[in-house]
């Protein structure tokens, strides 16, 4: 039942809270909370070749992500997450390039987003507010600077190694 | 205030700037003061993380121009054509193409999506299947003509009428080169070495029974016999005027044994 609660919820692609599952799945096993949880994930990897990965230890979240090697996964894919993961790999790319942070004032127009590939934190004490972009949680989970630099370097037709300083940072 | 300036990697401004905090502080006497100092640490601190930052990037520096001139090729846009027309369009499949390639770089759990329906069954098979359940066996029989199983390689629609016709080919054959013996219809659909292949046997030949093409009697034993009838009127669809009755006959394995 957790299995497939889990693969519902991640139709959103928003971090799955564990005070959720406690209410909405597990309720009265509430002992067995971490043995449940095991076996879910067991079961996810067996079955559906899924990982299940806690993001956030403080607040206890968690997301699904793919197992099997990438270039082999040709699943298919609607059009409208393309787009979205096409803009959103531009962007860590960009994030990454730049030495893991990028600012921008523009910030506050848009809602932080949810998904967790992109972390916004506020810089202090400026006026008007500036905001630095990070690589979210997520972004971390399911992709690595190496795959990002690799993406570049399909895009730019150069082998990674053409930024030292990155090819490095990825490599360590 | 002059942030950019600070940031500036040519510029001391930053270590001149807190130079002067330092000399400041001495001088400090009130909270609020005390408290604008600690501010301006925060800021100068954060200047300097920037600053060791963009130190970092520009040992190999990342043109941001070029990125965005080369995605513009990724998606398609011939860079040369656009100058003159430039209504500032990107082709609808422009991000499409992007995120196909991006995608390859991340571990996504496939988006989980219910399937509606049911698989598409094909419905000549499935008919077949239901007609052949609905048989009631009688009797036991000896050996019989084996019958081979031609490989199916066309539809099974296709494979059935083939097979159907190459029975009433085999029935008609007997018939004529005795045509005084009865052939006994057990004799006929059994396949000694195969319980598939009998009750296969059995649909084929329901279906000459069902065209007219084929009869099933009682002897005087009663057993049945099979006789391919005599006056074939021809056409699949013709129903000729004799009695029809419907049989249902059944044969389990143990019977078959």
């Amino acid at each position: 039942e957790l299995v497939q609660y889990l693969l519902v919820k991640d139709q959103k692609k928003m971090p799955i809270k564990r005070l959720d599952i406690l209410k909405n799945v597990i309720r009265e096993y509430k002992g067995a909370y971490t043995e449940i949880i095991n076996r879910a994930g067991r079961t996810l990897q067996e079955v559906f070749g899924l990982q299940l990965v806690e993001i956030d230890s403080k607040h206890r979240t968690y997301i699904l992500t793919s197992k099997l090697p990438c270039a082999e996964r040709n699943h298919p894919c609607r059009a409208k997450e393309k787009v979205k993961m096409g803009l959103l790999t531009v962007i860590l790319s960009f994030i990454f390039m730049k030495g893991n942070s990028v600012k921008d004032s523009e910030g506050s127009h848009h809602p932080p987003p949810q998904n967790r590939y992109l972390e916004i934190t506020v810089i202090p004490l400026t006026d008007p507010p500036q905001f630095n972009y990070h690589w979210g949680p997520r972004a971390l989970k399911e992709t690595s600077k190496k795959d990002i630099l690799n993406f570049v370097a399909k895009v730019q037709g150069k082998t990674p190694k053409f930024w030292m300083s990155q090819y490095n940072e990825a490599m360590a | 205030e002059n942030r950019e300036e600070m940031l500036n990697s040519k510029s001391n401004r930053l270590t001149e700037t807190l130079e002067e905090a330092n000399k400041l502080f001495d001088e400090v006497s009130r909270p609020r003061e005390a408290a604008l100092d600690a501010q301006f640490l925060v800021i100068a601190s954060n200047l300097g993380k920037e600053k060791a930052n963009e130190l970092h990037s520009e040992m190999t520096t990342f043109d941001t121009a070029l990125f965005a001139e080369d995605l513009l090729t990724f998606m398609g846009i011939n860079r040369t054509e656009v100058d003159e027309n430039d209504s500032g369009f990107l082709p609808s499949d422009a991000w499409e193409k992007v995120g196909e390639e991006a995608m390859k770089y991340f571990r996504r759990a496939p988006t989980f999506h219910y399937m509606l329906g049911s698989f598409k069954s094909e419905p000549p098979v499935a008919k077949q299947r239901i007609e052949r359940q609905k048989k009631a066996s009688r009797g036991e029989a000896k050996r019989a003509m084996p019958a081979q199983l031609k490989k199916m390689e066309e539809s099974h629609q296709e494979a059935t009428e083939k097979e159907v016709e190459r029975i009433l080919g085999i029935l008609q054959t007997l018939f004529d080169n005795d045509p005084d013996t009865a052939i006994s219809f057990f004799d006929f659909v059994i396949d000694p070495n195969s319980f598939a292949r009998t009750v296969e046997n059995m649909f084929h030949v329901s279906f000459l029974v069902r065209d007219g093409l084929a009869e099933i009697k009682l002897d005087d034993d009663e057993l049945p016999i099979i006789e391919p009838t005599k006056s074939r009127k021809g056409g699949q669809n013709d129903r000729g005027p004799g009695a029809r009755n419907q049989v249902v006959m059944s044969l389990t394995q143990e019977d078959w044994k």
